[in-house]
């Protein structure tokens, strides 16, 4: 017996999201219900921890916001809250920062947080690190002064939108931490829990912080033991206990639902997967508009996310979901590929003058199983598909040598709409997922949304930028679906936020604590 | 003086055959595609600009010959350089990472040791055939049985569903699992070889004096079977490289597979050469001490 193939309409999967998205907020309530116990050790595996440095940091920011926090922190509705800052006033022309810290906030050595350590972290971003998403956003920082103890003033050389946000991720270390002028060894932070003893690769020991500005009480936990091992069988050690909170893959957390000890969640902002043409040199005849066409004629965005994520997945043509303030309505109401359609590929090809039988396209993907969907699809229309599925690295170097005609990607949650844009722009850091593209008139369209101060006409600048995608096939998105985390029913308190990072100002694990099971 | 060269040449070959592993390990490191610096653009925070700044850097642009060499001259100092992906110094790396192996290695070594020579002596002495039938047993299971296939069954009966012990970390599992495969590898042929020891005229001199069946087998039975029970050793202990490898991943125990895996993923050169050069050196090392002693207690090779 085969299971019927359910097709779900978008419709459908829309609100299959919504009844997950308030499946997922259901279990804070319930958990409101248990009385907070103090102690205990939870033990948490997402990703990795690469350095000690959190200025350094490589991609992997889950684990070092358990001990470091910055000035603002995102809600798991996406929007922006304060965290060491109370509130921040942006002047008339969105060049001026004011951001009025938090009183009583103590590093973990004693000492208070003041402004002079605040500048003190911007200036060490600013001038000591290369790369990462802030550095570009801090080459625009003109002046950043301590006008009073609480008081930081940052004047930026032009308007930028996305600082607030990105603040987010500029964390507040001390100063007086060990290797503050080249590596920080011993960062010494804020955040509920401190940086103990850090095996990599191994495991952080993260005991909790007594005194935490957050209150008397939190955290609730005596400690956190990160579990930073690679490859390891996460959803066994779930299982047996060993691990409390953990990211599993989208089908091993539909098994695992199963087991009436185990919570299973999302992250609340998405991964979103897509189609792109090799935009920097493409190859005749994919620098045709019409093969282009033809080619996105040909994929079944439906079917890709039915064997994706069932059960959470969301159609997209954006690269925002439903729901999402910059979700554009009037762009997906024009969806040019709601399914797939053979007979316009056909007849795109046709009028190009090209035989698919002849084109032999050169797609890169990541060793998933996800791409090997679209890879059928263009077999089906008639293509040969020579497929290069390499490890992240290989598939890095690859696409960066821009000899290729199609890439089958991916990309994950982010602190601002911007850092998904930036990624389309000329120079944007790397771009090669999205096959480089070049593009004055894209280009200034995100520097003006970036620029601009009004929300509503930001959303506006944004969409037009991103409409200008669409017109000259630059890629195709097929849909968005978040990454599952999955926790041990004894776990209280813990609902996983908008990005990887486990501590914001609303919730998060500061106030989540373990009960005998 | 025959026999001193003969060590010496040994010693030569081994050499020779760890220089080789380390020049194909650095050739096939440059040859995978990506390198550091494509593992910090991952994340999107590089321009081109800056990942070419970042490889002048880290010296990933020099001409391979000039690496190796390089390297080569620093490693014999024992300066493996430092991690690209931690900018730790490699030596402290490895020295995390050994003991886990090590242990892991020994422990099932001489589990594997102790549980064949105690089946096959014991098979041979007494001639039961419930023990010769376990040998086999253990045999068959150690080829057909992959150590990672029973792995993941241990895992899932002891640690998932009765809970004795943990999933991740736990060491004895995989001492033991490895232990059985290396007994079976090692108890049957010893067994073959023991059954024609005890029809040896020796052993037959032996019972006939009226010696008992203990002190027949440590002194008549096991010194005949040594040659074979090294030999067979040799083999194990090479083995044992790819055994723990997975077995490390698989229970998740931090020893140098887990760092050579993680260091491959990342592309981080330093670690993954260091790595294979010492598994390298270690195999070639344990190879040519085996067919030295091999030597020494059977005096038929040094005719």
């Amino acid at each position: 017996m085969t299971k019927p193939f359910v097709r779900l309409d978008r419709r459908q999967m829309m609100i299959g999201t919504a009844a997950a998205a308030l499946l997922a907020s259901a279990p804070l309530a319930a958990a409101q219900d248990a009385a907070p116990n103090h102690g205990g050790v939870l033990n948490y595996a997402t990703l990795g921890l690469d350095t000690s440095d959190p200025h350094r940091h490589t991609g992997s920011i889950a684990v070092q916001q358990l001990y470091v926090e910055a000035l603002t922190s995102i809600g798991p509705d996406g929007r922006v809250e304060p965290f060491l800052a109370e509130r921040w006033d942006v002047s008339e022309d969105g060049k001026t920062y004011t951001f009025t810290l938090r009183d009583g906030v103590t590093f973990h050595n004693g000492d208070p947080l003041d402004a002079d350590a605040v500048v003190a972290n911007i200036e060490r971003v600013r001038n000591n690190v290369t790369g990462g998403w802030l550095a570009s956003a801090m080459k625009l920082v003109e002046s950043v002064e301590a006008t009073d103890p609480r008081t930081v003033v940052l004047t930026m050389s032009e308007p930028y939108a996305p600082l607030v946000n990105l603040m987010s991720e500029l964390w507040i270390v001390s100063p007086a931490s060990k290797g503050w002028d080249a590596t920080i060894e011993t960062p010494i932070g804020t955040g509920p829990f401190m940086f103990g003893e850090w095996k990599p690769q191994v495991s952080l020991t993260a005991p909790a912080f007594a005194h935490y500005w957050r209150g008397e009480d939190l955290p609730y936990l005596s400690a956190v033991e990160v579990n930073l091992r690679e490859d390891i069988d996460k959803a066994n050690a779930l299982r047996a206990g060993d691990l409390d909170i953990v990211n599993v893959g989208r089908d091993v957390a539909r098994r695992l639902a199963q087991d009436p000890a185990i919570r299973t969640s999302t992250l609340k902002d998405s991964t979103w997967y897509f189609v792109s043409f090799n935009n920097r040199s493409p190859r005749p005849p994919f620098d045709d508009p019409k093969v282009r066409e033809a080619v996105m004629h040909a994929i079944d965005k439906q079917a890709f996310m039915n064997f994706l994520a069932p059960e959470t997945g969301v159609l997209s043509n954006q690269m925002v979901m439903p729901g999402h303030v910059y979700f554009d309505e009037a762009i997906a109401a024009a969806d040019a590929y709601p399914q797939a359609d053979l007979e316009k590929t056909k007849a795109l090809l046709e009028e190009a003058g090209v035989d698919p039988s002849e084109i032999t396209i050169d797609l890169v993907s990541w060793q998933e199983n996800y791409p090997q969907v679209v890879v059928q699809m263009l077999r089906q229309a008639g293509f040969n598909v020579k497929h290069s599925a390499l490890d992240d690295l290989g598939a890095q170097n690859r696409l960066g040598q821009y000899d290729w005609d199609v890439a089958v990607m991916a990309s994950g949650p982010r602190a601002d709409i911007f850092l998904r844009y930036v990624r389309l722009m000329s120079d944007g850091p790397n771009p090669v997922l999205w096959g480089g593209i070049q593009d004055a008139e894209l280009d200034r369209l995100i520097k003006a949304a970036v620029a601009e101060t009004d929300e509503a006409a930001r959303k506006t600048l944004y969409s037009e930028a991103f409409q200008r995608v669409l017109d000259n096939d630059y890629f195709m998105v097929l849909g968005h679906a978040p990454n599952a985390i999955a926790m041990r029913e004894a776990v209280k308190g813990y609902e996983p936020g908008f990005t990887w990072s486990p501590n914001w100002v609303s919730g998060g694990i500061a106030q989540t604590f373990l009960i005998e099971d | 003086m025959a026999q001193l060269s003969r060590i010496l040449l040994a010693l030569l070959r081994m050499a020779a055959q760890a220089a080789g592993i380390v020049v194909i390990v650095f050739l096939l490191c440059r040859i995978a595609p990506g390198d550091a610096v494509d593992r910090l653009a991952l994340e999107g925070g590089l321009t081109s600009a800056e990942e070419t700044a970042l490889r002048h850097e880290m010296g990933l642009d020099q001409p391979i010959l000039v690496d190796l060499l390089t390297w080569s001259a620093h490693a014999l100092a024992g300066d493996f350089g430092q991690s690209l992906r931690y900018g730790r110094p490699v030596a402290d790396m490895l020295a995390t990472a050994l003991p886990t192996t090590l242990t892991l290695a020994a422990g099932s070594f001489v589990v594997g040791l102790l549980l064949a020579m105690g089946l096959a002596v014991s098979a041979a002495v007494t001639g039961n055939r419930v023990l010769a039938l376990t040998v086999n047993l253990v045999n068959v299971w150690s080829i057909a049985l992959p150590t990672f296939c029973v792995g993941v069954v241990a895992i899932l009966v002891f640690s998932v569903w009765l809970g004795w012990l943990p999933v991740i970390g736990a060491l004895a599992m995989p001492i033991v699992i490895i232990g059985i495969d290396n007994a079976g590898q090692i108890g049957k042929p010893l067994l073959e070889e023991l059954r024609e020891a005890t029809t040896s005229a020796h052993v037959r001199t032996a019972r006939a004096k009226g010696l008992g069946r203990p002190r027949i087998a440590v002194f008549h039975l096991l010194p005949t079977a040594l040659p074979v029970a090294l030999a067979l050793s040799g083999l194990v202990l090479a083995g044992l490289v790819a055994g723990t490898l997975t077995m490390e991943i698989l229970f998740g125990l931090p020893g140098l597979g887990s760092l050579m895996l993680n260091a491959i993923h990342g592309r981080d050169y330093p670690v993954v050469q260091a790595a294979i050069t010492v598994v390298a050196v270690a195999l070639v090392v344990i190879n040519a001490v085996i067919d030295i002693i091999h030597h020494a207690v059977d005096p038929r090779l040094a005719r």
